[in-house]
């Protein structure tokens, strides 16, 4: 048991440094550098950078050195927990993701709160009342949630209160909280703008797990332990919630490791479309501006969470499921 | 679309007709048709005053702090000889926050452009022409090497600091003469060959002094250069330049005034890696709270925060003819737009008080529709510049010599010219509102070589087209209709690079090459990503590039995008910009000859007088619209910065406002000058 846990924890340092150098490689993929980037974003807004500005630069932010000596001196660094300064934003890495981290946390939380909480309910009950009507409700409704595009469903939803409700668009903060330090009118502020997009956040993953939970319980209601169960008189809501349904979490527990990573970035598309002030469109700024620290320390950022995610949820497969537990020893 | 077609029937279609020039000039007196629709107002604006008030007054909050002795009284303040500002309809209120969007650190030129009355010298309200700033005079030698400036006396940075004449011999010596953070010269302060340099003749005296003459040298500190610039737009991210900056302020970082370890070490404790890398976060107004300006506000919270916020400026040089101290309103918010489809939702709910960057053309129909609902009223700016889509020709194209001779060819080019057709990409792209034509600048500006040079090549004419393409060879075709290689008989092929950034080239590019199916000529659409597309520019990898030549409309302030001068931009010949800047020590000598009777008049103009420099322009673009270096669609449009949001709530907003790149679009219409009315 031990044993597993420590192999697991140095493999997954393994991968944690690999994906560091292949973020960094990622981001030098592209042609040009930060400094190509940023002259082509002045010249579109009226303005020019000269030869020689551009290779002072260059020289500034250390962008003609080979790079193996750049990610050798990023990765120092990082270890240092200093993780550079954004280029783009020109301060440091972690002020730029701190500012943002605790709402996108936020946000991914109440949606992540809202996709357990409706999908649960609503598998179990599909599974056992299945093609009754309110299976079929949910099911449509299941298959709507998975065909639209979570970001369709934010233009339309942001359509609607437009036109309709005449809301603020986009953001989290009304313009007048916008500036104002953290009270509680700030927090009941936040409170009005923040179920939109979690909703809209949930639903797509909330129709996907109805069908997964929904096709597990099927799957276990008809095994024999059930019957048997029910043959000898257990009460039917016992039968249900202590035996198939646990083992019908299991995708439940094995989903965390992907949780991880999308509890950081939020989700980019419903982000941007939404603007919402998270650090998924951070990212793909960072990415177009070839914001080299910025976008590294995300895409690390990211890969860390999904190793963090899998170790997790591997310790929770073990607990949930003794199977497993067993064939360790 | 009932929306879109309902509009059109209104107003554009009446633009569509009457977009010629003889429009334009009537919608400059606001009496055409452009006038009648309401969204083409008058140009006006603010002008400047001579006469002096005899009171001054402030701000109440100013007020207040006098009364606490926490600031001197407002006629201390400003200079004895403020800039007078005649408001465009009265003298204002004070107070309100002006709310606008932002789009990001990189959205720096949003704020710079408010804060443009840090210039030297500065455009009036038409564009045409120079008029004190900064500095409250200007006399340019006869000889043309000496340009004195006149500050004025008793003007003081925003800390209350005086601003005087050692301000520019710091930033001459200390700034600009350190290697350390400007490495190499600027073009600017180039005369003929040889440096010039800044003499304090005394406290309110400067003089720029050149070997060589250099008549240019006022407009070039009355443009959006970088020694006239000014210190927001010439001294931030990363620039070092723009002549002069508060010297008390920022000696506290340089090494020549303490000792480097310390203030390398002050940089450390700071978060920077060397002092060179800290004194350019602290000499950037966007970015350095604590940073002495000039403008009319001052940054509070930086850029690089979700909200850039600027509060007044108690010390701004600028009173209104009532004599009360500028700014009207108290604070600018930008907020983070996380993208421009955001900013443009949000300003038509009316979240913004005036915005005109980052506003969508496209949208218009839409943003016309919530007029009364965002409660804001719509202006559309024209602008003086040939062509928001002009087709750049590389002139110097060697990967593929059989494209390269085509492209070279001045009768191949005027061919691809006369084959679009710029009424239907008028009517698609710009709702319309456009004009049609070459590259030329609009007839008002003064170096606009006359009405004919704009339809020159540049009206729809695929008889004479095809007459001149088969003239050339091009004869034969294969089965599509499309014109074959001389070489290898295969289809001859032109590639079109385009960009999607503030219009949708790769859309228009599109376009023409259907247009182009008439000629047989076949445009194969390259769309590519802005650094990528502007790296193979610079490489001569393209055939021809679609950029805007806004900018052109003043030619030697931003030559760029007309002529091969410029080592920073490889559109028309890297190794023909490089065989110029260099003087013919680098690079390859053109051997168009009309390439170089027209940079040879371009490297004259520099030393010539203002009125004879305007007729050499004139011939500079007679010579490229007759030789179609570079092929214009339709220009003259609001489509940069152009269509402009203004709540009504706000006093003293032009009907109609200069946007170009010497007007730095809003600086020229003073944003100072603007109040809330309720």
């Amino acid at each position: 048991m031990i044993a597993f846990v420590t192999r697991r924890l140095l493999l997954g340092l393994v991968t944690v440094w690999l994906i560091s150098m292949l973020s960094f490689a990622i981001i030098q993929l592209p042609p040009g550098d930060f400094v190509d980037a940023y002259i082509a974003q002045l010249s579109a807004s009226g303005s020019t950078v000269s030869a020689e500005e551009a290779a002072a630069m260059r020289q500034l932010y250390g962008l003609g050195q080979p790079i193996y000596v750049q990610y050798g001196k990023w990765i120092f660094r990082v270890v240092q927990g200093d993780f550079g300064e954004s280029m783009e934003w020109r301060r440091p890495v972690t002020e730029v993701i701190g500012d943002r981290i605790w709402l996108t946390l936020l946000l991914s939380f109440s949606a992540l709160i809202i996709t357990w909480g409706l999908a649960l309910p609503i598998g179990i009950y599909s599974a056992v009342k299945q093609y009754s009507f309110g299976d079929y409700a949910f099911t449509l409704f299941g298959f709507i949630g998975i065909a639209v595009p979570n970001f369709l469903l934010a233009l339309i939803v942001m359509y609607f209160s437009f036109t309709l409700l005449d809301a603020n668009v986009g953001g989290l903060f009304s313009a007048d909280y916008l500036l104002a330090g953290w009270s509680l009118g700030k927090v009941w502020d936040l409170m009005k703008h923040l179920p939109l997009p979690a909703v809209i956040l949930a639903l797509g993953g909330t129709a996907q797990l109805i069908r997964i939970m929904r096709a597990n319980l099927l799957d276990e209601l008809r095994k024999p332990y059930v019957v048997t169960a029910r043959a000898k008189g257990v009460a039917e809501r016992k039968v249900i919630l202590k035996y198939p349904v646990r083992a019908a979490l299991n995708p439940f527990a094995s989903n965390i490791a992907y949780l991880f990573p999308y509890l950081v970035s939020g989700s980019i598309i419903v982000s941007i479309v939404l603007g919402l002030p998270t650090v998924g469109p951070l990212l793909v700024k960072a990415l177009i501006a070839k914001d080299m620290f910025l976008a590294g320390t995300i895409v690390l950022l990211l890969g860390v969470m999904t190793v963090i995610g899998t170790f997790i949820s591997d310790l929770v497969l073990m607990w949930v499921e003794p199977r497993l537990r067993h064939q360790m020893d | 679309m009932t929306t879109r077609r309902r509009f059109i029937g209104t107003a554009a279609a009446a633009f569509a007709a009457a977009a010629t020039t003889e429009a334009l000039a009537q919608a400059v007196g606001g009496t055409g048709k452009f006038g009648e629709s309401g969204l083409v107002g008058k140009l006006e604006g603010p002008s400047q005053s001579s006469a002096l008030p005899a009171k001054f007054g402030e701000a109440p909050a100013l007020a207040e702090l006098v009364k606490a002795g926490k600031l001197p009284p407002v006629a201390q303040r400003i200079p004895a000889e403020p800039m007078v500002l005649q408001p465009l309809e009265s003298v204002g209120k004070y107070g309100g926050t002006w709310r606008r969007a932002f789009i990001g650190p990189s959205d720096g030129e949003n704020g710079n452009r408010i804060m443009a009355s840090d210039k030297l010298l500065f455009w009036d309200n038409t564009g045409s022409k120079i008029v004190p700033c900064v500095a409250k005079g200007y006399e340019l030698s006869a000889d043309g090497r000496t340009t004195t400036i006149h500050l004025r006396k008793g003007m003081k940075w925003s800390d209350g600091a005086p601003f005087t004449a050692d301000d520019f011999v710091f930033w001459f010596e200390d700034i600009y003469g350190n290697k350390d953070i400007v490495p190499a010269p600027i073009a600017d302060m180039i005369a003929g060959g040889k440096a010039g340099k800044i003499v304090k003749v005394d406290a309110t005296t400067v003089q720029f002094v050149f070997e060589n003459p250099y008549y240019l040298f006022p407009d070039m500190l009355a443009g959006d250069t970088l020694i006239g610039g000014g210190q927001s737009a010439a001294a931030s991210f990363g620039k070092s330049y723009g002549a002069y900056m508060p010297a008390h302020y920022l000696k506290q970082f340089l090494p020549k005034y303490s000792t480097e370890a310390e203030v390398n070490a002050k940089a450390k404790a700071a978060g920077f890696d060397t002092w060179a890398r800290a004194i350019k976060v602290k000499m950037d107004w966007e970015l350095n709270p604590d940073l002495p300006t000039l403008g009319p506000w001052k940054t509070t919270r930086p850029i690089n925060t979700p909200t850039w916020v600027m509060e007044r400026n108690p010390y701004y040089y600028a009173v209104d003819t009532a004599g009360n101290q500028l700014p009207y309103m108290d604070s600018v918010v930008m907020t983070l737009a996380e993208n421009i489809e955001v900013a443009n939702l949000r300003a038509m709910a009316g979240e913004y008080d005036l915005q005109e960057r980052h506003i969508d053309l496209a949208k218009l129909p839409v943003i016309m529709e919530n007029r009364e609902r965002g409660k804001y009223d719509v202006h559309l700016d024209l602008a003086y510049n040939g062509a928001d889509t002009t087709l750049h020709v590389n002139m110097d194209h060697r990967a593929d010599p059989e494209v390269g001779k085509w492209l070279a060819t001045a009768d191949f080019r005027r061919a691809l010219s006369l084959g679009i057709d710029r009424e239907q990409m008028n009517e698609t792209f710009w709702l319309g509102l456009a004009t049609p034509g070459s590259t030329a600048p609009a007839e008002v500006m003064p170096e606009s070589p006359g009405p004919e040079w704009r339809k020159k090549w540049s009206t729809l004419d695929v008889a004479l087209a095809n007459k001149m393409l088969d003239a050339l060879g091009l004869t034969k075709k294969d089965s599509e209709g499309y014109r074959l290689r001389t070489d290898n008989g295969k289809r001859l092929v032109i590639e079109l690079l385009a960009i999607k950034a503030f219009m949708d080239w790769p859309k228009h590019a599109e376009m023409i090459a259907q247009h182009w199916r008439k000629i047989g000529i076949y445009g194969d659409v390259k769309e590519a990503e802005r650094g990528l597309a502007f790296q193979r520019r610079d490489a001569g990898d393209h055939h021809i590039l679609i950029w805007t030549n806004g900018g052109t409309e003043l030619l030697y302030l931003y030559p760029s995008w007309a002529l091969p001068v410029d080592v920073s931009n490889g559109v028309y010949g890297m190794e023909h910009a490089k065989w110029y800047a260099s003087a013919g020590a680098q690079g390859t000598k053109p051997k168009d000859p009309n390439m170089l009777k027209a940079l040879e008049l371009f490297a004259a103009a520099a030393g010539q007088k203002e009125e004879q420099r305007n007729k050499t322009a004139q011939e500079i673009w007679k010579i490229m619209v007759d030789q179609q270096f570079h092929i214009g669609t339709c220009g003259q449009s609001p489509a940069l910065m152009g269509v402009r949001l203004a709540s009504r709530r706000l006093g003293n907003i032009p009907g109609r406002a200069c946007i170009a790149q010497h007007c730095r679009t809003p600086g020229s219409s003073h944003p100072e000058t603007w109040f809330f009315k309720t």
